[in-house]
C-alpha cells in the first residue's frame, strides 16, 4: 500500500490492453467472430510483489500471463515492463526481456522436455543468454537446485524428468525460470496438477524465491485460497475484464462485485 | 445387504522391477444410495480401486487376493464379455481426464446414443434420441450444441457430457475418478451440485475418487483415506474430518488451504511416498509420521476402533501419543 503512495515504477505494467481472437466464419463469408479475451485491462504489479490474478477457466488469466511474457501480442494497449514499453521489440532486445521475464507452466508433465536432463533443462537459458562459462554454470545449476529444494543438487542433475514425481518437475520448471535471476515470474496455475500436500510445499518455496530475490510474481490461480495464501494482491478476472482488484485479504473479506462474491461462495469447504 | 462389498482385495501391477501391490488388502462397503469418498495422495492406489470396479485393469494388473461383490455376485472372477455386458449398464464411470476421455472424431450426441444402443437394444430411435436431450437437459448443455466434436467443448461441458454418458444407462453406481479436477471453482461447484443431485433423484451410489480433501467432504457422506495402497482411516464425513485419528489424515487436513487459512500455518511435510514393491506389511506412513515408534516400524498396524463407523489402520499406543504431541 505504501509503495503504491509513492508510486515508484511498476516491474510489469499493462495498460488499456485488449486482446481478441479473430476466427474467419468460412473461406467466402466476409467478416469474422472475435473472442475478445482481455477487454481494456489495466494492472501494475511491484517489485517484490506477489500479484494474483483469479478467475474462472476462459476468463483471460492465461493470456494476460502469455502477452506479459511476449508469447503474443495485444490487440490494443500498451505493456510495459520497468516503465519500458514494449510495443514492438525484437532480436536481441526482445532476447534480453525474454531473460527478465520468465514463465512457469501448468503442467508440469508437458512442460519439461523429456530428452533433456535437469541439468541440461536448467543449462539451456545459461546457453541461450552466454551467460558465465562452463563451470560458473554449472556451479550456478547446482546452486538453484539447491534453491528450489531438489538436494543434494548432483542426485538430481543427471536425472530426466520421467524419473521425477509431478512436485519434483515443478520444482526444476521453477530452477529453469529463476537460474536467469528475472525481475518478474509468471506462474501459470503451478500447483493446479499436484496433492495439496506438494502443492503448499511449492507455495512455501515461491514465498522464500521472493523473500530472497525480491522478485515480483504474477500468480494465475483459480484456487482464491492458494492466491490468499501467497499473494499481496490480487485480481479477479471475469470474461477478460478486471472486476475487482485490492489487497488479497480485503477483497477476500469483503468483495464488492457480485462475481467475486460467487467465487468465494462456491469454494469448497467443508460446511456439512 | 450393501449394493457394493468389497472384501480384501489387493490389485498388484507386474512391472520390471518386481509386483507392485498398488491396492493392497482394502475393504469397504457403500448401501444403495449412499456415497463413499476415497481421498489420498497420487499414487495411493484410489484410481486403481475405480479401475478395478470397472474391469478395466490394465494388462499387467491382477487381482492377487480378494472379492468384489456387486448385488450379491462377485465381480472379481467375471471375464472380458462378461465384463463388456455389465459395465455401463450396472457400474458406470466418470473419468479424471474429461478432455481424453472422449473419442475426437465422433460428434458428442453419437458417443452418448452409442452407449444406449449397446445395453438397449430394443429401444426406439426416437426414444433414444429423446433420451439424450434429456440428458442434456440434466448436465445442462444447450441443446444446439449436441451436435459438436468434443473439441468445440469447453472442459467443463465435456465433463458435463461424461457425466451425461455415465448415467445414460441408469447405473446403480457410478464412480466419479476426480470428475473435477480440470475444471475451475465455480464449474466445479457446479458438477458437484449436479452429481448430489443426480445422486439423490435416482437414488444412485456413488464412489468418489478425489485427492482435494474439500470436494470429497462436499460430495460424500463416507470417507476413507488411503495411503500407499491401503485404507488408513474410515468414517463418516464428520468423524473422519472433525477428529481425524490417523496421523496422515491430520497432515492432509494440516495441508489443505482454506479461505480462513492464516498465511503463516505451520505446515508438515510428506516425505517421499512408501515403494510399493519392496513394501513389508507394516505401517506405509511410518517414514513421514511425526510419531512413528519402534513399533510402527516392527509390527504391522491394526484397526483401532473410534466408534461403531470410524476406524484408523494404526496403534493405540501412536494414535495417542500423537493427541498429545499437538
Amino acid at each position: 500500500m505504501e509503495d503504491k503512495e509513492k508510486r515508484p515504477i511498476p516491474v510489469m505494467e499493462l495498460k488499456g490492453v485488449t486482446k481478441e481472437y479473430c476466427l474467419r466464419d468460412s473461406f467466402f463469408s466476409r467478416g469474422s467472430t472475435c473472442v475478445i479475451a482481455m477487454n481494456n485491462v489495466n494492472l501494475a504489479i511491484q517489485k517484490g510483489e506477489i500479484f494474483g490474478l483469479v478467475g474462472q477457466s476462459g476468463s483471460g488469466k492465461t493470456t494476460t500471463g502469455r502477452l506479459m511474457v511476449k508469447l503474443e501480442n495485444p490487440s490494443k494497449g500498451v505493456i510495459k515492463l520497468n516503465g519500458e514499453p514494449l510495443s514492438n521489440i525484437q532480436g536481441k532486445a526482445l532476447k534480453s526481456y525474454r531473460s527478465k521475464v520468465q514463465m512457469i507452466f501448468q503442467d508440469p508433465y508437458q512442460s519439461l522436455n523429456p530428452h533433456l536432463s535437469i541439468s541440461e533443462t536448467i543449462l539451456e537459458p545459461l546457453i541461450v543468454n552466454k551467460i558465465g562459462d562452463a563451470h560458473s554454470r554449472e556451479q550456478k545449476v547446482i546452486n538453484t537446485l539447491d534453491i528450489v529444494g531438489l538436494a543434494p543438487a548432483r542426485e538430481y542433475y543427471n536425472r530426466y524428468p520421467h524419473q521425477l514425481s509431478g512436485g519434483q518437475r515443478q520444482r526444476v520448471a521453477i530452477a529453469r525460470a529463476i537460474v536467469l535471476d528475472p525481475e518478474f515470474i509468471v506462474a501459470d496455475e503451478p500447483t493446479s496438477m499436484l496433492d495439496a500436500t506438494i502443492a503448499i510445499q511449492l507455495f512455501k518455496l515461491l514465498k522464500q524465491i521472493r523473500k530472497k530475490y525480491n522478485m515480483a510474481f504474477l500468480f494465475i490461480t483459480h484456487n482464491l485460497a492458494a492466491a490468499k495464501y501467497l499473494c499481496d494482491r490480487i485480481a479477479v478476472i471475469h470474461n477478460g475484464v478486471i472486476v475487482e482488484t485490492g489487497s488479497t485479504n480485503v477483497v477476500i473479506r469483503y468483495p464488492q462485485h457480485p462475481y467475486t462474491k460467487k467465487l468465494i461462495e462456491t469454494h469448497p469447504g467443508f460446511n456439512f | 445387504m450393501a449394493l457394493l462389498n468389497v472384501e480384501n482385495l489387493t490389485v498388484g501391477y507386474k512391472t520390471k522391477t518386481g509386483l507392485l501391490k498398488a491396492v493392497n488388502d482394502i475393504s469397504f462397503s457403500i448401501e444403495q444410495g449412499r456415497s463413499l469418498g476415497f481421498v489420498g495422495e497420487s499414487g495411493c492406489g484410489k484410481t486403481t480401486i475405480g479401475m478395478t470396479l470397472m474391469g478395466l485393469l490394465p494388462e499387467n494388473a491382477s487381482i492377487l487376493q480378494g472379492d468384489i461383490y456387486f448385488n450379491g455376485s462377485n465381480l472379481a472372477g467375471l471375464n472380458d464379455k462378461q465384463w463388456r455386458d455389465f459395465r455401463g449398464r450396472e457400474i458406470s464411470m466418470i473419468f479424471q481426464a474429461a478432455m481424453n476421455a472422449m473419442n475426437p472424431v465422433i460428434r458428442v450426441d453419437e458417443q452418448i446414443i452409442e452407449a444406449i444402443e449397446t445395453h438397449n437394444p430394443e429401444m426406439s430411435k426416437t426414444d433414444i434420441n429423446e433420451k439424450v436431450k434429456t440428458l442434456f437437459n440434466m448436465v445442462d448443455i444447450p441443446k444446439d450444441r449436441l451436435k459438436d466434436y468434443p473439441h468445440q467443448y469447453s472442459g467443463g461441458m465435456k465433463q458435463r457430457a461424461i457425466i451425461a454418458m455415465a448415467l445414460a444407462c441408469n447405473p446403480r453406481l457410478i464412480i466419479a475418478d476426480e470428475p473435477t479436477t480440470a475444471l475451475d471453482v465455480i464449474v466445479q461447484d457446479q458438477i458437484l451440485k449436479e452429481i448430489k443431485k443426480i445422486q439423490k433423484e435416482l437414488n444412485t451410489s456413488v464412489v468418489f475418487i478425489s485427492h482435494d480433501i474439500a470436494v470429497v467432504a462436499d460430495v460424500c457422506e463416507d470417507i476413507c483415506v488411503m495411503y500407499g495402497g491401503q485404507i488408513v482411516e474410515k468414517g463418516k464425513r464428520e468423524e473422519v474430518f472433525k477428529c481425524p485419528l490417523h496421523p496422515y489424515t491430520k497432515t492432509l487436513l494440516a495441508s489443505y488451504l482454506s479461505l480462513d487459512s492464516d498465511a503463516n500455518i505451520k505446515v508438515p511435510e510428506i516425505q517421499k511416498a512408501p515403494d510399493l514393491i519392496t513394501f513389508n506389511g507394516k505401517c506405509c506412513f511410518a517414514g513421514s509420521c511425526n510419531c512413528c515408534t519402534a513399533k510402527c516400524k516392527s509390527h504391522s498396524p491394526g484397526w483401532v476402533n473410534m466408534s461403531e463407523t470410524h476406524q484408523a489402520f494404526c496403534f493405540e499406543d501412536t494414535l495417542k501419543k500423537d493427541n498429545n504431541g499437538r
